[in-house]
């Protein structure tokens, strides 16, 4: 493997195919909605819009960016769309491309997403100026399924209230496996697996975490300290970016990826018509497999996929007997530090 | 053994002391102001004196509202949603839903019969529908919010105030007097604004609230016009118990003996 | 609740045919446009035809050939804030938990399924053009009215490779529906849709021509909602028709030497979509201003005729082509392109409230007409709620923006 330090290319979903990033010869790094950037994306676009889109927006606009070589946006909503035409004024300079993110996850979906993917392949190697090949796009698979493995050892760890930082570390974990190239991400997880399990701490409520953007680690702090032990989560900046790919008999590349990422743990954009308002029951299912006493659900404000679908999420909680907290956020720790009575009230509840 | 509550709020800091069988024995409401320190040592010395005991005769003390881990003395801090549920249960037996309408805040809690929360909806991003809302209507009418309470009586109660904020609805209001709408009108209209709102706080925990047993605490609990429009909103009686402004506290204390219970 | 709605349909429908008989020579072009929309409404409300509840970029012309009664389901939201009605329904859907932040239209639509006043459909049909909370409201629909429900995904670009999918897509939509309705796809009254259909936008681009026409036979009452409606009734004889009167009508304005807006002094473009509830805006823009609406973004054409040999085809980048799909660049360049072609003096972007795919690009959209030397008067107005309805500051705001335009020359007005 080379040790040259790789061009960058930012992405900001975690439907974006990375492995295929990688394996084009470019470092994926998420752009994480972080930072101090000021409010400016409002004026470009709309202030009543998602505020990861604008974060990230901001940060493109303050350059508070490392030097990307280009930008892969994912069509998985409306303002992540928004997103990518802002970006090609904000940064003219960048090379950017938008995939197309069918709505379901239908086998002819996957089949049609594995094209567009098949695409951006061919697009990342027009940029690169070499072709990318499907044995090295399945060693990169290879690879961050490792990331994934180490990730899910550590989350294990939380689980049981044994991983030394707690929920902060694990999503500062999370943070470095998104903006780190992967050979030295698999390091720095891997030495992170070799540290001793910490002395389990008790009597915090388990509660399960789901919802989309949430990548403050002071965040989950807060959470802890309000007496939540978080059992598990389902959140886009967390365990639904790191996902195990697996390899189907026979099926070509493209189509691996193509299944791998829409059969994951889904956003709420994506759903199965076949099932409409699954959402609730699959969320159910990965709080009870936790035994979580409660669940949280923390998304973005103005987050039209999701707030379409709470409704009969909770619903579908409360018959369970599980209650649901949910909590609106706007990417900064000012929004959070509101929310501290409601999360402590909630744990408080759940007894 | 004696028991504190302390709640520490944007506007007021009120204290509850309650002995072994639960009987408060006093209460105070002490001015929050730009002093913690001294509104919480105030409130608390107005109770020890008031009921004649020492500060090391209160064997626990628990901490409620916005600033409650501003309280150094506490055995333990806990939220006002959980403090409210207790206390309004000890004054009403029986409560399903909690109305809490404060300064700053508007918070419906469901209730099981024995004052365990068991679901809870706050407002606390909009300054519509809490106590902020009729400060800045009674400033526009110009009158003291201690008056608003009656000025309703004799309203047809057509006339409907549109703005969803409450700095629009401030303007609205300064048009409809110069436009000559009777000060009654206005009053009721804006009972009815502050009623949609917390209504649709409570229909997030009780989808169906008509004949739950209802109470009401807070600073607004005061403002009889607000009730009568809840009440008619929700097609259910609203009870305020008596000392709505200190539910928090007395909740608090009940909080405290049951924690050193567990010791 | 389908009753009382029947019932209003019914109501408008014979007063409408009671005027029109009263002037038969008359063109009646609003009246005619207004009594097909209405008669789809007692059709969806009927109980006895086939309904299917769709997403905006579905194919309306193929499933009428199909028999399908079909329409997209913020026609109900609309209906209900231009009743009057829709306060209550948004108020439901509110209270059941669906965020008060998001689109009116969707809002509304959860409210009428929830207090019974949504027809149950046989079947539905989602795009995923214009927007993902119209996607959202199918899920939603299908779960708690227990139907099946197909997605047409729509691609982002226009190339061989997505336009063969749609088209592909496509089919399959007709498979589907024919196992629910129990009829296969009849290639001949699918070949006679498309010739009604392409006959409809022969006739809709002549109406939009003499509409770019100073003075113009457009106004704000005679065009609003037109566009959107329109694409509910092609592929039939009526829409034809409708669309026929239109034209006629701005015909023999223009030869009377005759204006939509008597002495026209301003020319407006309106963004995106109308307020739908009765409001004094438009009159006021026509009275005291004498501005004229001569031309809203969704009142355009921008696909060409279906080949009848390949219709999958044709229809497949009839719906990729439709500039609120894919990059903002193509809606900006749409609207530059209507800017100079009817002499805007200005624009209104209502900037729908809740709307992420639209107003969410509300500083490019106003950025790009900046470009061109069009200032664009954006209005923060949700176009479904008449309850948050500011009249005062929308006016003022509104006053202020034509008051500016009266002491500038349009940059477009000079040129030929």
């Amino acid at each position: 493997m080379s040790h040259e330090k790789k061009q960058m290319i930012g992405y900001a979903c975690a439907y974006t195919p990375v492995p295929l990033i990688d394996a084009a010869g470019y470092s994926p790094y998420r752009i994480l909605p972080l930072g101090d950037s000021p409010d400016r994306a409002g004026e470009m676009l709309h202030d009543n819009l998602c505020p990861h889109v604008k974060r990230v927006l901001d940060r493109a606009l303050d350059n508070d960016l490392p030097e990307l070589a280009g930008v892969v946006f994912v069509n998985c909503c409306d303002a992540m769309r928004r997103l990518a035409d802002a970006w090609r004024k904000a940064r003219p300079e960048h090379k950017v491309t938008l995939l197309d993110l069918p709505a379901t996850d239908e086998e002819a979906s996957i089949l049609y997403f594995s094209e567009e993917i098949n695409s951006l392949a061919g697009t990342l190697s027009e940029w690169r100026g070499t072709q990318v090949s499907p044995e090295t796009i399945e060693k990169s698979i290879e690879r961050f399924n490792g990331i994934a493995d180490s990730l899910n050892t550590l989350k294990e760890r939380l689980s049981r209230g044994v991983l030394e930082g707690g929920a902060a570390a694990m999503q500062d974990l999370f943070n470095t496996a998104a903006t780190t190239a992967s050979g030295d991400a698999l390091s720095v997880l891997e030495k992170a697996v070799g540290e001793p399990e910490s002395v389990s701490k008790n009597h915090a409520t388990p509660v399960f975490l789901f919802g989309n953007v949430l990548a403050n680690a002071e965040a989950f702090q807060l959470f802890e300290k309000s007496g939540a032990a978080i059992v598990g989560d389902d959140l886009c900046t967390g365990s639904r970016a790191f996902c195990r790919i697996e390899a189907l008999e026979g099926e070509d590349v493209m189509m691996r990826l193509a299944r791998g990422l829409l059969r994951r743990p889904k956003c709420a954009r994506t759903f199965d018509p076949s099932l409409p308002g699954n959402l609730g029951d699959e969320i159910l299912a990965r709080a009870q497999a936790c035994n979580a006493k409660g669940v949280i659900c923390h998304t973005m404000k103005f987050c039209d996929p999701y707030n379409a679908r709470l409704p009969r999420v909770r619903e579908t909680l409360r018959e369970a007997g599980i209650p649901m907290l949910a909590l609106e956020g706007d990417c900064t720790m000012r929004s959070m530090g509101q929310q501290r009575t409601r999360i402590e009230a909630f744990i408080e509840m759940l007894g | 053994m004696y028991y504190l509550g302390v709640d520490l709020g944007s506007l007021s800091c009120d204290a509850v002391l309650i002995d072994e069988n639960e009987s408060i024995l006093a209460s105070s409401v002490v001015l929050t102001g730009a002093r913690n320190r001294e509104a919480i040592a105030g409130a608390t010395a107005d109770v020890l004196s008031a009921a004649g005991i020492d500060e090391k005769d209160v064997a626990a003390t628990v901490s409620t509202g916005y600033g409650r881990d501003r309280v150094e003395r506490r055995t333990a801090a806990v939220t006002e949603i959980t403090c409210h549920a207790r206390g309004v249960t000890a004054l009403l037996k029986g409560t399903q839903v909690l109305i809490d309408i404060g300064g700053q805040d508007s918070k419906a809690v469901k209730l099981d019969g024995a004052g365990q929360v068991t679901d809870f909806a706050m407002n606390d991003k909009c300054a519509a529908g809490t106590g902020r809302f009729l400060e800045a209507m009674a400033r526009a009418l110009e009158v003291d919010i201690s008056e608003l309470s009656d000025l309703d009586k004799g309203a047809s109660g057509d006339l409907t105030i549109s703005s969803m904020c409450t700095v629009f609805a401030e303007s609205e209001v300064v048009s409809l007097i110069a436009e000559g709408v009777e000060v009654n009108e206005i009053v009721s209209a804006l009972n009815r604004a502050i009623a949609t709102r917390i209504v649709a706080l409570v229909k997030r925990i009780s989808p169906s609230i008509n004949g739950n047993s209802v109470a009401m605490s807070g600073g607004v609990a005061h403002n009889a016009g607000v009730i009568r429009a809840l009440s008619a909103a929700m097609q259910t009686d609203v009870t305020v118990p008596p000392q709505p402004d200190t539910v928090g506290a007395l909740g608090a204390a009940l909080i405290a003996k049951e924690r050193s219970r567990q010791g | 609740m389908i009753a009382m709605m029947l019932q209003y349909f019914e109501n408008i429908v014979s007063g409408l045919e009671a005027k029109i008989k009263e002037n038969p020579d008359g063109t009646n072009a609003r009246k005619k446009y207004t009594l097909e929309t209405v008669r789809l409404g007692q059709r969806l409300y009927s109980g006895t035809d086939k309904v299917a509840w769709c997403g905006v970029t579905v194919p309306y012309d193929v499933l009428a050939a199909m028999g399908v009664t079909s329409c997209f389901t913020e026609f109900i939201g609309a209906t209900l804030a231009n009743s009057g009605l829709v306060g209550s329904y948004l108020e439901e859907s509110e209270h059941a938990g669906q965020a008060a932040e998001t689109c009116g239209y969707h809002r509304a639509v959860i409210g009428a399924a929830m207090k019974g006043m949504m027809p149950t459909p046989e079947f539905m049909i989602a795009s995923t053009c214009p927007c993902s909370g119209g996607v959202a409201v199918m899920e939603n629909l299908a779960r708690m009215m227990d139907r099946d429900l197909f997605v047409l995904h729509i691609p982002q670009e226009e190339n061989e490779h997505s336009v063969r999918f749609l088209a592909g897509q496509l089919k399959e939509m007709t498979a589907f529906v024919s196992a629910h309705t129990g009829e296969a796809l009849d290639e001949d009254k699918l070949r006679e849709a498309m010739q009604y259909s392409n006959q409809t936008r022969d006739l809709l681009v002549e109406v939009y021509d003499l509409a770019k026409k100073v003075p113009s036979p457009a106004n704000g009452r005679l065009m609003g909602n037109f566009g959107i409606v329109a694409a509910l009734f092609l592929g039939t004889r009526a829409g034809v028709d409708v669309v026929q009167a239109y034209r006629d009508e701005f015909k023999e304005t223009v030869e009377r030497g005759a204006s939509g807006v008597p002495d026209e002094r301003l020319r407006l473009m309106w963004i995106q979509n109308r307020i739908q509830f009765k409001n004094p805006l438009v009159d006021m823009l026509e009275k005291e201003y004498k501005a004229s609406i001569v031309i809203d973004e969704l009142n355009d054409i921008e696909w060409g005729p279906i080949n009848l040999d390949d219709p999958f085809t044709s229809l497949a980048r009839r719906a990729i082509s439709v500039s609120l799909n894919g990059s903002v660049s193509r809606r900006v360049n749409h609207l530059q392109e209507l800017a100079r072609d009817y002499k805007i003096d200005g624009a209104v972007n209502p900037c729908h409230w809740g709307c992420r795919q639209g107003t969410g690009s509300r500083g490019l959209v106003q950025a790009g007409l900046g470009e061109i030397g069009v200032p664009v008067a954006n209005l923060e107005v949700d176009c479904v709620d008449s309850r948050n309805f500011a009249e005062g500051q929308l006016r003022t705001r509104l006053e202020a923006f034509v008051e500016m335009l009266e002491t500038r020359a349009s940059p477009l007005r000079q040129s030929a």
